[in-house]
């Protein structure tokens, strides 16, 4: 049961504020939901958490540890494990290799160990052709893939960037069913970025609303659908209609 | 136990290999021993080139190790094998320490950069006259072994199986799959907890010792450095054209082809006089438009049956 902490946590480009003091913090079990419209910086905070940008200012915690400047690889060992929004598969290597990098370079497993826990991992998740490339795997088989690489790091926040884009109604109900399962079964906590307001209203406990790199609303989903600034938001605001 | 017929080819070539000297004249024992100098550059460059990174540092390290190994003999009298492989502790120790500086480059600018630095050596080394020779260079009172072509061709197979056995180990083991990761996508690497900038070091680090031993092998067998020839930019060339032409990301690719194109390079020298340079230039501009994978991708699909080999043409279902 990990806990992650961001506070006040601003991250500008040049003269773009693209996180603007954020105070968020998160863990257990719990599956929470991070919606804004684009550009809110949505995936910016995933980055400044997983440490491929650094903040501006403000802290990130996890399980207490300051993390704020340490290098991600570090970071993935204290327990944050995240998807990328544009498939970033690793394609000289083969599926089950991909994803045993996770159980070896942040868990200082063998390579043999690895190997039975990558495919123990790969059946739990019904993705069963573990021994191909992955330029050979379908959309849906490749996003489980990115997910399972994550797993194999243990994380204890797992940070999904749009892992449903590019998917169809029927493979959307599976991957719902499969991140269910498995914040109920790693006992992990779920961050997930999302447009699909379904997948949202579906798993997150807690919705936070961004825009403009800012909070806008943080509650359960019903509560921030109800909420005249983040309909103002999405819709445009009644002054302007 | 069942003996898989690859262990038992692999055992007969390395028996044959051994015994090579007993039915091979001192030309091709010398040729030899020039493919072998030549397959462990080919070799170090290629572990390299797993992470993504092209190095054009090889004959800058490569000398360093030949001056190393040499000076080590003169001034303080150490014996031939120990400066060897001193010289190529040497070799990794100033290549660690430069890799701390230029493992932060990527791409083109690391490999201007490692050429420029490889450079940096000769030059200093030509102006240093007290020292290490300046331009004239050092001569050594003696070969290795006082030229004995049997124990000095041992050796240099020793040091060639040395380096296969290497490179075999960078491709079985977890060290594969960290190198691949970060040559693939960096981003995704450090995410799934691969600390990029020390692997690069520990890689960047050993193939450097690598050309030094190379280099001091290839100094005690003619006894003598010079500034131009131990940095010479055919240690540079020649590899990378080997390993290209065997087949890059493998094992086996850099020591087909430093074979092949080391056997080739020999008759092309007697055949056409300074005229080799322009037909190793064409080879590599035929193996890179019809042959991408080498010599071993196109065996890998015949025997295989596979339709690709690599990340060339991977069909998609």
């Amino acid at each position: 049961m990990s806990k992650l902490e961001i506070r006040n946590l601003t991250k500008k480009f040049a003269g773009l504020v693209a996180v603007n003091n954020v105070d968020l913090s998160f863990g257990g079990d719990e599956i929470i939901g991070i919606i804004g419209p684009n550009g809110a910086g949505k995936t910016t905070l995933i980055n400044l958490v997983s440490g491929i940008f650094y903040p501006s200012s403000g802290q990130i915690l996890i399980d207490g540890t300051d993390i704020t400047t340490m290098p991600a690889h570090k970071r993935t060992r204290l327990g944050v494990g995240r998807t990328f929004q544009l498939i970033h598969p690793l394609e000289d290597l083969t599926t089950i290799e991909n994803i045993m990098i996770g159980f070896i370079f942040s868990q200082d497993l063998s390579m043999k160990i690895a190997k039975e826990k990558a495919e123990m991992l790969c059946r739990s998740l019904d993705l069963d052709r573990w021994d191909r490339s992955v330029s050979q795997l379908n959309i849906l088989e490749i996003k489980k893939m990115e997910i399972a690489q994550a797993l194999a790091t243990n994380p204890g926040v797992l940070l999904l960037d749009e892992v449903m884009a590019g998917l169809n109604s029927d493979e959307l109900k599976e991957l719902i069913g499969l991140i269910k399962k498995v914040a109920k079964e790693k006992k992990v906590a779920i961050g997930i970025v999302e447009h699909v307001m379904g997948v949202i209203k579906e798993l997150a406990d807690r919705v936070v609303v961004l825009e403009n790199g800012a909070i806008l609303a943080d509650g359960s989903f019903q509560e921030v659908m109800k909420n005249p600034d983040v309909i103002a938001a999405y819709l445009g605001g009644g002054n302007y209609a | 136990m069942k003996i898989s017929p690859k262990i038992v080819i692999f055992l007969i070539i390395i028996l044959l290999s051994i015994a090579f000297p007993f039915f091979a004249g001192p030309y091709q024992q010398s040729i030899a021993k020039n493919v072998i100098i030549y397959m462990i550059l080919a070799l170090s460059w290629n572990m390299l080139l797993k992470t993504g990174q092209i190095s054009f540092g090889l004959a800058g390290f490569f000398g360093i190790g030949a001056y190393a190994s040499v000076l080590l003999s003169l001034k303080l009298g150490i014996p031939p094998i120990l400066t060897i492989v001193l010289g190529g502790i040497v070799t990794s120790l100033v290549a660690s320490a430069m890799g701390m500086i230029i493992l932060r480059l990527r791409a083109m600018y690391f490999a201007i950069t490692t050429l420029a630095l490889g450079e940096i050596f000769r030059v200093i080394i030509h102006n240093v006259p007290n020292f290490a020779g300046g331009a004239h260079g050092l001569i050594l009172p003696g070969v290795i072994f006082d030229g004995n072509g049997l124990y000095t061709y041992w050796l240099f197979l020793g040091a060639a199986l040395f380096s296969i056995g290497l490179s075999y180990y960078f491709d079985k083991s977890k060290i594969h799959l960290a190198l691949t990761a970060i040559r693939d996508n960096e981003t995704t690497a450090k995410v799934r907890g691969i600390d990029i900038f020390k692997y690069l070091l520990i890689v960047f680090t050993i193939t450097a010792g690598m050309q030094g031993i190379a280099g001091g092998l290839y100094a005690q067998s003619f006894g003598f450095v010079t500034p131009e020839s131990s940095f010479s930019g055919d240690f540079i060339l020649l590899p990378i054209a080997m390993a290209l032409l065997g087949g890059i990301y493998t094992t086996a690719g850099p020591v087909v082809g430093a074979i092949v194109l080391g056997v080739i390079s020999e008759y092309l020298k007697l055949y056409i006089p300074y005229g080799h340079l322009i037909v190793y230039g064409l080879i590599i501009v035929i193996v890179i438009l019809f042959m991408p994978n080498g010599i071993i991708g196109a065996l890998y699909v015949k025997i295989d049956g596979r339709k690709t080999f690599g990340k060339v043409d991977q069909p998609n279902e």
